[in-house]
């Protein structure tokens, strides 16, 4: 009963999107469908940097570990997306720990742009280091899909979407949401309260990679195809870093509101302004947000329930 | 008295400058001492050297008979050794109780996910440091320096220590807020806790300290009682620079 009460928003949010397809075209439905990519990415990324403070330019490289071992998988292998899908995830968590452990040692920019160069490696990797294996420049495509339709993938998409929203928005409300949001206030003084940082840094490192892994794996076999320039781009990097930041960083419900917002307001420019000038218009747009509403997107429904449905006054408390 | 914490020929330098040159000192179980100096004598970071918030270049440190230089600073504070900040430093976006729940948290990840927060003994410490409700759910930005100094205070109460490393609490502080923090401490020391002091205002801490162990240029001068300490000639020098 005491998670119902929790939940309510998440569970009414489920709601209107489940009904969702008997409303709208299954052309809008695909923009859904990149908006509930662009929330898992988004929150994956949250959940390190968000919370901890460890700005992770390197998630484009958790997502294209994913990618890659599962479509090189299902290519050359013809393995089941069952047993690939799964292989991926854990793929992810065990390289990109492998990788970002050193990583996790360093502060600030210096982290950032280890990352950076983690996903510079990996784009050029992919493309000179045994191609007949990744498709080199031109990748792999003509992977096998989980569902096929706009709908089914919108559900699919939303499903896995919604449980790691949920999942992550309770892991967040623990006393462990608490630790982690310590460390990036002053991780000097997490470690002065006895706590083991590096330990928590590399459990919400995994849980990232982890749901970096799931996310990207999917998306693979969403698109049907894999190419890195289509994942270890800049704009790519941007487009999560952005989703995140414009719907409330650290707050996990912020990055799906920043990943609806994001995609929605791209797809409304198309149509007035062709090409890469409606990023300037985005660009615009964000910065604009960012400086009226630093704390995200998400801090306006947060002010809204304060304003609507704020709890009484407990008559027994002093 | 069995000796809680004992620092043998601990040295640290930074590049030409030795801030603390083979400095020994020992503090009993239940003791109250002062550290005392000037600016930069080294004080500060002897407190960074017991932490392991800064590597000693040689030396030792005991805490319980144990060696523990080997340990990272999570692990002694798990042994029993906490401290405050000279500058406060709580965490600026939760509550005083959010603070004091940080200092509470057990080093355990499956603990802190699946137990819940022991919010009556947050308020409890809140408490005795002299917070009210009211103020337990304010944020730092919303208190002044002799709260944030009880906030800090509470906070390192909250991780259990035996030891407790105090540097500058008084700074910054106004007359009664000083005569809080006192209490505080007094009280405290009635029940046992032992506790290092660093600080400039020699006079609030006098009511406050066993013993003082004065310091200048990373090296003992001379300890004693409080009077003894400070009606040294060369501790006055050191202080008048002369």
């Amino acid at each position: 009963m005491w998670l119902l009460g929790q939940l309510r928003w998440w569970l009414l949010f489920a709601l209107g999107m489940s009904l969702l397809p008997l409303f709208i075209s299954p052309g809008t439905l695909r923009i859904f469908i990149f908006a509930n990519f662009l929330a898992m990415f988004a929150m994956s990324w949250d959940i390190l940097s968000g919370r901890t403070g460890y700005i992770s330019f390197g998630h484009p490289f958790l997502i294209g570990i994913a990618g890659y071992t599962t479509a090189m998988l299902t290519y050359h292998l013809n393995w089941p997306l069952y047993i690939t899908i799964p292989t991926a995830v854990v793929t992810t968590m065990i390289g990109g720990t492998l990788f970002f452990l050193p990583a996790l040692r360093i502060r600030g920019t210096y982290f950032a742009l280890v990352t950076l160069a983690f996903m510079e490696l990996m784009y050029h990797s992919m493309q000179v280091v045994q191609p007949k294996l990744t498709g080199g420049t031109r990748g792999l495509s003509g992977l096998p899909t989980l569902v096929s339709g706009a709908v089914p993938n919108y559900y699919l998409s939303f499903l896995v979407m919604f449980a790691i929203g949920v999942g992550l928005w309770l892991l967040i409300r623990t006393r462990l949401g608490i630790a982690l949001s310590a460390i990036r206030m002053d991780e000097d003084a997490v470690r002065s309260s006895g706590l083991n940082t590096t330990r928590l840094k590399l459990f919400a490192f995994m849980v990232s990679a982890m749901v970096a892994g799931i996310a990207g794996a999917l998306y693979t076999h969403y698109l049907g195809s894999i190419a890195p320039r289509g994942i270890f781009e800049i704009n790519f990097l941007f487009t999560i870093l952005v989703a995140a930041l414009l719907g409330g960083a650290g707050t996990i419900i912020g990055p799906i509101i920043g990943a609806y917002f994001l995609t929605f307001l791209l797809e409304l420019l198309r149509p007035y302004i062709p090409g890469a000038g409606r990023y300037l218009i985005y660009g615009v747009i964000a910065l604009v947000l960012y400086y009226y509403v630093p704390k995200g997107l998400y801090s306006l429904f947060e002010r809204l329930r304060e304003r609507f449905f704020r709890p009484r006054p407990d008559p027994q408390s002093d | 008295m069995t000796d809680l914490l004992e620092v043998r020929d601990l040295t640290r330098t930074f590049g030409g400058l030795r801030a603390v040159n083979g400095l020994s000192f020992h503090v009993g179980e239940g003791e109250t001492v002062g550290l005392i100096g000037p600016n930069g004598a080294g004080k500060t970071t002897v407190f960074n050297l017991i932490m392991n918030e800064l590597r000693p270049d040689s030396g030792e440190i005991f805490f319980k008979g144990e060696a523990i230089s080997r340990y990272p600073t999570h692990e002694r504070v798990k042994l029993g050794i906490a401290r405050t900040y000279q500058v406060p430093r709580p965490f600026a976006e939760m509550t005083v109780g959010e603070n004091i729940r940080v200092g509470m948290l057990p080093d355990n990840l499956w603990k802190m996910v699946t137990e819940e927060a022991e919010e009556a003994l947050e308020t409890e410490i809140g408490r005795s440091v002299g917070f009210n409700n009211h103020q337990i759910a304010q944020r730092p930005s919303e208190l002044a320096m002799g709260d944030l100094r009880r906030l800090e205070l509470a906070r390192t109460l909250a991780v259990q220590p035996s030891l407790l490393l105090l540097d500058e609490v008084f700074a910054g502080l106004t007359l009664g807020e000083i005569d809080q923090i006192s209490e505080l401490l007094v009280e405290r020391k009635k029940h046992g806790l032992t506790y290092v002091m660093v600080s400039h205002d020699l006079r609030s801490m006098a009511p406050l300290v066993d013993r003082v162990i004065a310091i200048s240029f990373g090296e003992i001068i001379t300890e004693g009682t409080f009077n003894e300490v400070v009606n040294n000639k060369t501790v006055q020098e050191a202080y008048l620079g002369q």
